[in-house]
């Protein structure tokens, strides 16, 4: 009976210990190690002091910081404007069973998620090249009166992220809807529709509430996403490491970034970093309370 | 307990425990010998040649060299440097990565200083005086140049030989723009250019910075002070505005780099470049169907008199102060960066020319090319070498060229909203976004407390 219970014991912390082990070196004690960092101040490899609240308080008054909210926040806004319906919308369409080659375009759709993300980069910054990019050319061939030095990529910095993050995603995110599309009771519709509800009102009434949990993890993807942008604007923007014309395209992991990696400021870059994970917990509570009101 | 466990559970426990006495216990011969750490391929070809020479005059420390990204090198460089984790004996540092080395107290720097060891016998003065410049903090050396990296004006001779223009001519920058003027037409009758007369734009920070420090401005002064605002900076930047935008536009991105760009090269959309050695090299190997359509000249100064170069880019070789090997490393960094061998494959490879004075007379650098018109290109650009200009290295080198580039572009809208030809008159409008900018810079600079400046 003794060893039963030692067994019960220790049985699963044997088992967890290869993972904690993981997770303790590889997450929290760098998560540790950052939290400190946030409190002091680097010059170079060796030099290290304690500032206490200085670098938080530097983060609420530093210009760029703010611009990297302000990009990041409208890229946040835009891209769950626009990719949650157009994912939606083309599960809907695909779902449909009179379209004929659905599983073509199901497969044409998720193709640019598995193209992956720096070829969509540079497939972008191609497509919207000035002269010889393929949206200049073809609209000053269709419109001769089209600018063909049109510039999208100076210019209209967050649009294009924007079209370049849609084109990505919409596909991926479809996949999600579909299948919460498919688990929708086809006698629910049924009903609806003989109780005589059109198809804006079926859809209201009757799909939205049943694929709410997905729209709801969809929604926190994109958003949570969208606050961690990186990727895309460094690699539209190489050459200006990531901030783009005018700090257009300058987002707060690419500023995260450039004051930790570029300038070697550890500690500010660990303050960046922090105020950017209580926006995050901040965001995914507040969606977390919202679901639960709805489902409630 | 034990009792309790099934054999699946035993097995899983010894798999787990027996690859960690593995891992722990399995003897690692270390590598004898030196690591070499480059990013280029080129670079690498040229050392592993001496490298295979030094490995049969010295088989007791051999040299290794390794390819890597350069984002590899510089992460893991820098790692090494903050944690002391193993790094290469010697590497390979490219120009954009040398201000973050040199951040901290000079004696927290992670290369070995050299300037000793290149004063002893002379050899500072064999090697072309502002190549030593990037790699130079208050007055130390902590690298050997790879190269100069001095940049001309590279022209569509077709275009500017069948319009009859003489570029004997053209002496500055007005000159040029002046004498180029007919070669920027409608060619398609849209009532828009089809040709401008130099690849650069509003964006192309690249670009600014190298016409600024050829008209002897720059970001910082020789001892890493932001100098955004100079006057002279300023005068620069007006200048530039009227060549991006308003009325007298003569200028588009066509600079090479991107595969959009050689398109717009091929189809003559420019007539002239900025052109560094290293930059003609991959256009010769990019385009070959412009062979006899290129020629070189200095570039146009800024005012009558001026310096006719410039500078963009540059690699050294330092040699980490973590390794146990300073002597052998130092006479195999010299062997690499002084020999006639490197220097000659550097230039027919990539057409860069060698910081190595010794090395000028070659006659390599006199043999004409015929890509770019039969001119003797090494030799044009070595005459340059000694005027490029210097440059000064900063952790704060990003920042800086940011803050720039915004003035630069703000400046640009200012002109277009304003309709304004004349730099002049740019001038006050310039000085005010620049000092907007160097503001900017040192409150980005003092936030660090370890370079606030000293309480009186």
């Amino acid at each position: 009976m003794k060893a039963s219970r030692s067994f019960s014991e220790w049985t699963p912390w044997l088992f967890l210990a290869p993972y904690l082990l993981i997770f303790g070196t590889f997450v929290a004690w760098p998560l540790t190690r950052s939290l400190v960092l946030a409190f002091e101040q680097t010059y170079g490899p060796k030099t290290t002091a304690f500032v206490g609240l200085l670098n938080f308080q530097f983060v609420l008054h530093d210009p760029l910081f703010w611009t990297a909210v302000r990009n990041t926040v409208l890229f946040t806004l835009a891209a769950a404007v626009t990719q949650i319906p157009a994912a939606l919308g083309l599960a809907l369409l695909l779902n449909r069973p009179d379209i004929r080659g659905r599983r073509l375009f199901r497969l044409i759709f998720f193709t640019p998620s598995i193209v992956g993300l720096a070829f969509v980069a540079i497939i972008f910054t191609l497509l919207l090249e000035k002269r010889t990019g393929f949206v200049n050319s073809s609209l000053h061939s269709l419109f001769p009166v089209w600018d063909p030095d049109f510039p999208w990529l100076e210019s209209y910095v967050m649009p294009s992220l924007i079209a370049a993050a849609l084109w990505l995603s919409a596909g991926f995110y479809m996949v999600y809807f579909l299948a919460a599309l498919q688990n929708v009771p086809a006698e629910l519709i049924d009903a609806a529709h003989i109780d005589g509800a059109g198809p804006w009102q079926r859809f209201r009434h009757v799909t939205l509430p049943e694929i709410r949990p997905v729209l709801n993890i969809i929604t926190l993807l994109v958003v949570t996403g969208s606050l961690q942008l990186f990727e895309l604007p460094y690699l539209f923007y190489n050459d200006t490491a990531g901030n783009g014309p005018e700090n257009h395209a300058l987002t707060i992991v690419t500023y995260l970034y450039q004051t930790g990696f570029r300038t070697g400021d550890l500690g500010y870059a660990s303050a960046i970093g922090w105020v950017l994970t209580l926006v995050l917990v901040g965001f995914a509570l507040l969606q977390r309370r919202m679901t639960q009101r709805g489902e409630s | 307990m034990l009792r309790s466990f099934s054999p699946g559970v035993w097995l899983v426990l010894l798999l787990a425990l027996g690859s960690t006495l593995l891992i722990a216990f399995l003897p690692i011969a270390p590598r004898p010998g030196m690591d070499l750490w480059v990013f280029d391929r080129n670079h690498a070809e040229t050392a592993n040649l001496i490298a295979a020479d030094w490995n049969r005059a010295h088989p007791e420390i051999p040299v290794q060299v390794s390819l890597l990204a350069g984002g590899a090198i510089q992460a893991r460089m820098l790692s090494a440097f903050y944690s002391d984790t193993p790094v290469g004996d010697m590497i390979e540092v490219e120009r954009s990565m040398i201000g973050q080395i040199f951040a901290g107290p000079i004696e927290d720097v992670g290369f070995t200083d050299l300037t000793g060891r290149l004063n002893c016998g002379g050899l500072r003065d064999k090697i072309n005086a502002p190549s030593f410049s990037p790699w130079t903090r208050q007055g130390h050396v902590f690298g050997l140049p790879h190269d100069v990296h001095p940049v001309m004006l590279l022209y569509r001779s077709d275009l500017v030989e069948a319009a009859g223009i003489d570029v004997s001519q053209i002496e500055t920058w007005d000159d040029y723009f002046r004498l180029m003027r007919p070669l920027q037409v409608d060619l398609d009758g849209d009532g828009r250019p089809d040709r401008y007369l130099l690849a650069s734009s509003p964006t192309n920070l690249f670009n600014h910075e190298l016409l600024l420090m050829q008209a002897g401005g720059g970001f910082f002064d020789a001892n890493a002070r932001p100098t955004l605002n100079a006057p002279l900076n300023a005068r620069v930047i007006a200048r530039l505005a009227t060549w991006y935008a308003g009325p007298g536009r003569v200028t588009n991105e066509a600079t090479a780099g991107t595969a959009s760009a050689l398109r717009l090269i091929l189809d003559g959309y420019v007539v002239g470049i900025l052109c560094p050695d290293w930059m003609a090299g991959t256009l010769r190997t990019s385009l070959p169907e412009l062979a006899g359509k290129f020629k070189f000249m200095p570039l146009p100064a800024w005012e009558k008199g001026g310096r006719r170069t410039s500078v963009l880019g540059g690699t050294m070789l330092g040699i980490t102060k973590a390794s146990p090997h300073q002597e052998a490393a130092w006479a195999f960094a010299q062997q690499l960066y002084l020999s006639p061998t490197t220097a000659a494959r550097l230039f027919e490879h990539a057409l860069i020319v060698t910081p190595i004075k010794a090395n000028w007379s070659a006659a390599i650098y006199d043999r004409p090319d015929p890509y770019f018109s039969k001119q003797p290109v090494g030799r044009m650009f070595l005459n340059l070498a000694p005027d490029v200009p210097v440059r000064t290295s900063s952790p704060f080198y990003t920042q800086a060229q940011g803050a720039f580039n915004l003035a630069v572009i703000q400046l640009c809208h200012y002109t277009d909203a304003h309709h304004i030809s004349d730099p002049a008159l740019l001038v006050p409008e310039a000085q005010r976004l620049l000092d907007g900018a160097q503001a900017e810079l040192l409150r980005l600079i003092h936030r660090n407390i370890f370079l606030r400046p000293a309480s009186p």
